[in-house]
């Protein structure tokens, strides 16, 4: 009954208390493992692997914040980060085609983006209204759904409908993006803005500074009426709609402000790798961040701003030294790759299957709690009558 | 009460949003300025190249040109200053020149024709377009780029 | 239970359930065939495609139907199924086997991986009641992304099957000439001008549905139609829920192996790698366009779906092509398939735990 009966406090009786904490450091642990396993094969430098875990942290973790907002609602890992990522692919297209570069090119993009984030998310948070309960599969299948809406806008509207001028980012046939859009000119402006070099590792200040703000702003935000609201919708829909607290609504605004900060997430990646692969970049952003989130030990119904980073950590430096390990003991490249793509699912199946299981035990303790209570009441009844 | 003033909150707050972006759209314009150092004419008259030009844009020495040379350099927003170093003979002394002028929105790439810009004639004349060669084009030119994309799955999924 | 229903929800969701989208698709569809012939495009040798499409994927979405029908949703995890036809696929080549026995060699093989895959796979479905789908889909890829490792490691040597440089690891599409390509379809093939009909492949895809359809109605059967309509009861009545849904699983998975062993012997390759990936959701929206929901399939729903949706599959790109120049297919058929498979999860009356 203690294990998973309540979603945010941790600490009730002291042996349980243990026993999450276990569990819930079981899946970062694993990854301990595996990187100091890893890390002396694949031989890289100190210096080499810093940096490289640096950058991706700048990369990645605005990305990735984007997923907590939901899972305070209940709502588990938003899949459908990937529209807002779809959005803010769409404002960086019409930048770039509009010529607007560097700093002011991101801010304009983001100030796209952000309607058609809202847009989206306010579709997706009604469509997941529909299917509580199914949120996961549901927002899963919508980032298909919308991946096909993107194709169709960005494959043939944009320069038929949607003007697009410049012949570097249409397609020779006369409208279509192509693959691949260049960024050369809002390439790194971010990360380089206050960039400092410490002993041969570049940290991209000011990045940092923009994802330390989006946490104080989610830090803050839980303290809000909306952020508890959202945490009381979370613990039991139920309960809270007995309260007072439109749930739909409420589950809805969580479903937009992820999606939102997903978008704003994306520049801010894509500025880090310098070009759009315009078909690709967004299709599989949405796995790596849920990965890289349940790597820092979050679960499905519980996950902080610590997990985030622990999990940028400690899941990008097995990206990193996974593939040419791989290629140290097996002789073969690809091994390395194919592992890395494993681990990331085998993770999310795990947590899927660890919060399920929990979920299911809580739900049984429960009623077999309100069984006995029940049945001593019946008992208490019988025992009146006889006397 | 209270929801008109949350109307006109909201209001504000919008037009505030799209005042940054008309800024954004002023100050964010990139332009790309092709500096050329090539014997011009103009109303007849001709305008010799210098011997020598350097090019510094924002403290960064961006080209050094040559006779009949072109260079190039990426700029944000209408303003746009540079110095010029100048050498008008071999051997002679090199005088420096701080230019400043604005750019036209319209025009993705700029050509400045140094000779023409330092006998102070007027923009129409040291001042063109630069229309990028039509490319023959290759349909396929898919894995351009590829191997950036530091964190993709390499996996073609295309459902 | 958590929804509160008024008398006008029910009307307007009863109205909705008989299938506004499956109307469209249909109209579609047959818009699309009268279209055809009009655009240029060869109403016969689309229909023979149609034919052909389908009696390659019949079994695929077939799969669909013990799972759905004890109550765990729809078979995301369907990949886990075809690695092990894969498997069979590759061993029974990789044995010596050659022309149609090659094929059923490939069944034999592949049947004891399904059974063992599917056991598994159903006991970790019975831990999880109530979120199976977004497990399956995990499942199913962490198999194909593990089975990535093994096409390579496996120490394959048949010279038609590994890279020919290295001497090890399996190509990403293998050939089947010499071996089961066109195993079914060859048998009692009937050629009327355009139109070609593979009658072995639908005969084998008759026999398996009407396998599943007797087998529906036999004890077991309606035991686990009973487990998928109402576990409580089911369990009430004496029955071992855990057991028949574990029985469903296991069927759903060997009908997998044998659904892309019949792919791959109408398509004539063996694809390995990623391509079992994304496998799970057009079969998926198949059965959904046919009129199935997230707990409820009839033999009737594959075979309509199918035939829709590889229908629109085949129509659309030769239609958009002949009349706009413009091969809008993909995008239409990820929008059409995915909406499908949304409206399905948006739509059932109530939770399966």
């Amino acid at each position: 009954m203690k294990a998973g009966s309540n979603k945010y406090t941790t600490s009730e009786k002291k042996p349980t208390a243990f026993g999450t904490i276990l569990r819930q450091a079981s899946v970062p642990l694993m990854f301990i493992i595996i990187c100091a396993f890893c890390i002396p094969i694949a031989g890289l430098s100190p210096s080499y692997l810093a940096n490289e875990i640096v950058t991706r942290m700048g990369r990645n973790s605005f990305l990735i914040l984007s997923l907590l907002i939901p899972i305070m609602a209940g709502m588990g890992l938003n899949f459908g980060m990937t529209l807002g990522a779809m959005a803010g692919e769409i404002g960086l297209i019409l930048v770039s085609d509009w010529q607007i570069v560097g700093i002011p090119g991101m801010v304009l993009a983001a100030i796209i983006s952000v309607p058609i984030s809202i847009l989206l998310g306010i579709f997706c948070g009604k469509i997941l209204n529909k299917a509580k309960g199914r949120e996961m599969i549901t927002s899963y299948i919508m980032s298909f759904f919308i991946n096909g809406i993107y194709q169709l806008v960005v494959l043939y509207l944009m320069g038929s409908v949607i003007p697009i001028k410049h012949s570097s980012i249409k397609l020779p046939r006369g409208y279509g993006i192509r693959n691949t859009v260049s960024l050369l000119n809002m390439r790194q402006k971010l990360d380089n803005l206050i960039a400092i070099n410490v002993s041969g590792i570049k940290i991209p200040v000011m990045t940092f500074i923009v994802i330390g703000i989006l946490c104080l702003f989610i830090i803050w935000f839980r303290k809000t009426k909306l952020g508890q609201d959202m945490r009381a919708v979370g613990q039991d829909m139920e309960v809270a709609r007995d309260a007072g607290i439109d749930v739909e609504r409420t589950r809805i605004i969580s479903i937009v402000m992820s999606t939102v900060l997903a978008g704003i997430g994306m520049i801010i990646y894509l500025q880090n790798m310098g070009n759009i692969a315009t078909y690709s970049s967004h299709s599989q952003i949405g796995m790596f961040c849920i990965a890289a989130l349940l790597v820092g030990g979050a679960s499905v119904d519980r996950a902080s701003i610590g997990n985030v980073f622990l999990g940028v950590i400690l899941f990008h430096t097995m990206f990193i030294v996974a593939p040419r390990a791989g290629a140290y003991i097996t002789g073969d490249s690809m091994i390395g790759e194919y592992f890395r793509v494993f681990v990331s699912y085998a993770v999310i199946t795990l947590a899927l299957v660890m919060y399920e299981t929990n979920k299911r035990r809580a739900k049984s303790e429960s009623s077999r709690e309100l069984r006995a209570q029940q049945d001593a009441d019946e008992a208490n009844a019988a025992g009146k009558e006889n006397v | 009460m209270r929801s008109k003033r949350q109307i006109l909150f909201r209001a504000g707050a919008l037009l505030i949003v799209l005042l940054i972006a008309a800024v954004m759209f002023i100050i964010g314009r990139g332009h790309t300025v092709y500096f050329d150092n090539k014997t011009a004419e103009y109303n007849g008259q001709e305008y010799e190249a210098f011997h020598k030009v350097v090019v510094t844009v924002d403290g960064e020495q961006v080209s050094k040109l040559g006779k009949r040379d072109r260079g190039m350099a990426d700029t944000m927003g209408q303003n746009f200053v540079m110095t010029l170093e100048i050498t008008d003979e071999k051997g002679a002394q090199p005088h420096s020149h701080k230019v400043s002028m604005s750019l036209p929105y319209s025009m993705d790439g700029i050509i400045i024709n140094i000779p023409e810009l330092m006998a102070g004639l007027p923009a129409d004349a040291y001042l063109s377009e630069f229309v990028v060669a039509p490319v023959e084009e290759t349909e396929s030119e898919t894995a351009e780029g590829e191997d950036e994309l530091g964190d993709e799955f390499g996996i073609g999924g295309d459902v | 239970m958590t929804e509160t229903k008024t008398f006008k929800d029910r009307v307007v969701a009863s109205l909705k359930n008989f299938g506004l989208p499956r109307l469209i698709i249909t109209g579609f569809l047959v818009l699309l065939l009268v279209l055809a012939p009009f655009v240029g495009a060869d109403l016969p040798t689309q229909i023979s495609n149609i034919i052909n499409r389908f009696s390659w994927n019949g079994i695929l979405v077939l799969a669909m139907v013990p799972m759905v029908h004890s109550g765990c949703g729809l078979n995301f995890g369907l990949p886990l199924g075809i690695i092990s036809g894969l498997l069979g696929a590759t061993l029974s080549i990789e044995f010596g086997f050659t022309g149609r026995l090659s094929f059923l060699m490939a069944i034999l093989i592949a049947t004891p991986f399904a059974l063992v895959l599917g056991s598994l796979y159903g006991w970790l479905l019975n831990k999880i009641k109530g979120g199976e789908m977004m497990i399956a889909t995990y499942v199913g890829f962490s198999s194909v992304s593990l089975m990535c490792m093994m096409w390579l490691l496996l120490p394959y040597h048949s010279p038609n099957m590994v890279w020919g440089l290295a001497g090890k690891g399996l190509r990403t599409t293998i050939s089947l000439e010499g071996y089961y390509n066109q195993a079914l379809a060859g048998i009692g093939q009937i050629n009327i001008g355009n139109i070609s009909i593979p009658t072995g492949t639908l005969l084998f895809f008759a026999l398996l549905a009407f396998g599943i359809w007797a087998f529906l109605h036999t004890k077991t059967g309606t035991a686990m139609t009973a487990v998928g309509s109402n576990p409580v009861f089911a369990r009430a009545a004496g029955i071992d829920v855990d057991k028949i849904r574990m029985l469903s699983v296991v069927m759903s998975t060997w009908l997998a192996a044998i659904g892309i062993l019949v792919y791959e012997q109408g398509f004539g390759f063996i694809q390995l790698y990623m391509a079992p990936f994304y496998m799970a959701l057009p079969a998926v929206s198949a059965i959904l366009i046919g009129g199935a929901s997230v707990n409820k399939a009839t033999i009737m729903n594959v075979i309509i779906g199918t035939i829709l949706f590889q229908g629109i599959v085949t129509m659309i790109p030769t239609v958009m092509n002949n009349m706009i120049h413009m091969d809008m297919s993909e995008v239409i058929r990820i929008i059409a398939s995915m909406g499908m498979i949304l409206f399905a999860l948006t739509r059932k009356t109530e939770a399966s735990r």
